[in-house]
């Protein structure tokens, strides 16, 4: 009923298939963090105008199904990227762009949005007085958020965000249906000649179960390291 | 390749991709209920003192954490088939629809049942000590006292809940289930993909819309549930 010969003939390709997951993975949450950190930062601010369409654009993404996010960055980008190559008088050959780019840029935007809520409680959770009290000895704005405010939001934030990362990395199945060749699509193709589905996908669920339990210990590990390093200091 | 897109044309697409609304609000109302049926279940598991019990319900919610809907969706549709032929069971009968209804279940229980256990936790001991001393048996104590709290604890995280299963019922397509996206890809098909970008486009307004009102109803049901125990409490 198993096949097992397709499943160890399989295992090579398999392999082959987990970095270009793990690299969609990587590349979006700290491109998209690092949005979401400004989003948060703007929307902390209130800075009139961006502050409002920041708040549109995270409800936007927030609101949108991943897949539907994916089909419009492959559908759409190629477009914009020729007009605007044309528009500086360059020939540009968007189909050369692989598109594991488009799933990137869709990955990011919808990890900056999330990610934009969670730095922003976690700012939010730092108690007003810290600041206060860095200005107090004549530290800069930006030296009191990168010593005082931010270390202590950090770890606020690290248990969602682990979950934040724990999803990009189930999210990234979806790139299969813009033809990025990532675990599930090699799953797929792995198991069209004999129709060996459930031998492929079983693979495909202990694939990404392993990565899960490996995120997730890591994501632990940061944060008790993040909390033993806050006593240590405020002891 | 499309290369161009006329962005003028999105409205009218919208009431074509909503033709197949109701396909989808019966896969979001179905896998709704299942999956806080699945939940309690489970949430039973992990607050019983049989470490059995616990350790299976923990299981049951790190598996369904990692593993991508749409890999669980393919296990059922393409692998399970497949398996139950070599018992001699025949699933060629059962529909597109129940295969996503039954995944969708499966993967929103184990959310629900994490929110199901924090909300319960979350209310303090002490109600439930001062239930058993004005004589209420167990029973009583949960459904007057422990569990009408635990709900208005529940009621944010239960509307995120619901929001992502909404958003994952577009993944209904993915069988061939003409939900809103499908129909979407439908209507884009239908004029040989030349419009396929504003099709999506004006679906992703669609579920922007429903996300937003879903949002603000849950604020509005959270507001006035708590309202009045928030001044008995004080």
């Amino acid at each position: 009923m198993i096949n097992f010969k397709f499943i160890i003939d399989s295992i090579p390709a398999m392999i082959k298939a987990i970095p270009v997951t793990i690299l969609m993975a990587l590349a979006s949450a700290v491109a998209g963090w690092i949005i979401g950190l400004f989003i948060a930062l703007i929307r902390k601010a209130k800075v009139p105008v961006i502050s409002q369409a920041c708040a549109l654009f995270v409800s936007f993404m927030r609101g949108v199904p991943m897949i539907i996010l994916l089909y419009i960055s492959y559908y759409a980008l190629p477009i914009l990227l020729y007009n605007y190559a044309a528009e500086k008088g360059i020939n540009m050959d968007v189909t050369l762009i692989p598109p594991v780019f488009y799933a990137i840029v869709a990955l990011t935007l919808d990890q900056a949005a999330y990610s934009s809520e969670i730095l922003r409680s976690a700012l939010a959770a730092v108690d007003e007085g810290q600041l206060e009290a860095a200005y107090s000895v004549g530290m800069t704005k930006s030296q009191a958020m990168l010593r005082v405010v931010f270390p202590q939001a950090l770890p606020i934030a690290l248990p969602n965000l682990g979950g934040l990362f724990s999803g990009l990395i189930k999210g990234t199945s979806l790139a299969f249906y813009v033809g990025v060749y990532e675990i599930t699509a090699t799953a797929n193709l792995l198991a069209m000649p004999a129709l060996n589905f459930i031998e492929a996908y079983i693979m495909t669920t202990v694939v990404y179960e392993v990565i899960s339990v490996i995120t997730n210990h890591s994501f632990g590990s940061f944060e008790t390291r993040f909390k033993k390093f806050r006593t240590h200091e405020a002891a | 390749m499309q290369s161009s897109y006329d962005f003028s044309k999105i409205p009218s697409y919208i009431p074509k991709v909503m033709k197949a609304f109701p396909v989808t609000m019966e896969i979001l109302l179905v896998s709704l209920f299942l999956g806080l049926v699945i939940g309690a279940i489970v949430t039973m598991g992990s607050l019983s003192k049989n470490k059995i019990f616990q350790n299976i319900s923990k299981g049951y919610i790190a598996f369904m954490r990692g593993i991508p809907t749409l890999v669980l969706i393919f296990l059922l549709y393409l692998g399970l088939p497949q398996v139950m032929q070599g018992f001699g069971i025949n699933m060629q009968g059962v529909s597109k629809v129940a295969y996503i209804i039954v995944t969708l279940s499966l993967s929103t229980s184990a959310n629900m049942a994490e929110m199901m256990r924090t909300s319960y936790l979350a209310v303090d001991k002490g109600q439930r000590e001062a239930a058993y001393s004005v004589g209420m048996k167990e029973i009583t104590a949960f459904r007057r006292i422990i569990l009408p709290q635990a709900f208005g604890i529940a009621i944010p995280t239960l509307g995120n809940n619901i929001i992502l299963l909404f958003k994952e019922t577009s993944l209904a397509f993915t069988v061939g289930v003409i939900d809103l996206l499908g129909k979407g890809r439908a209507v884009s098909a239908a004029s040989y993909g030349v419009n396929r970008l504003e099709v999506y486009v004006a679906t992703g307004l669609i579920f922007w819309a429903f996300c937003s009102a879903m949002e603000k109803v849950s604020k509005l049901v959270e507001a006035s549930y708590t309202k009045g125990r928030k001044q008995a409490a004080s």
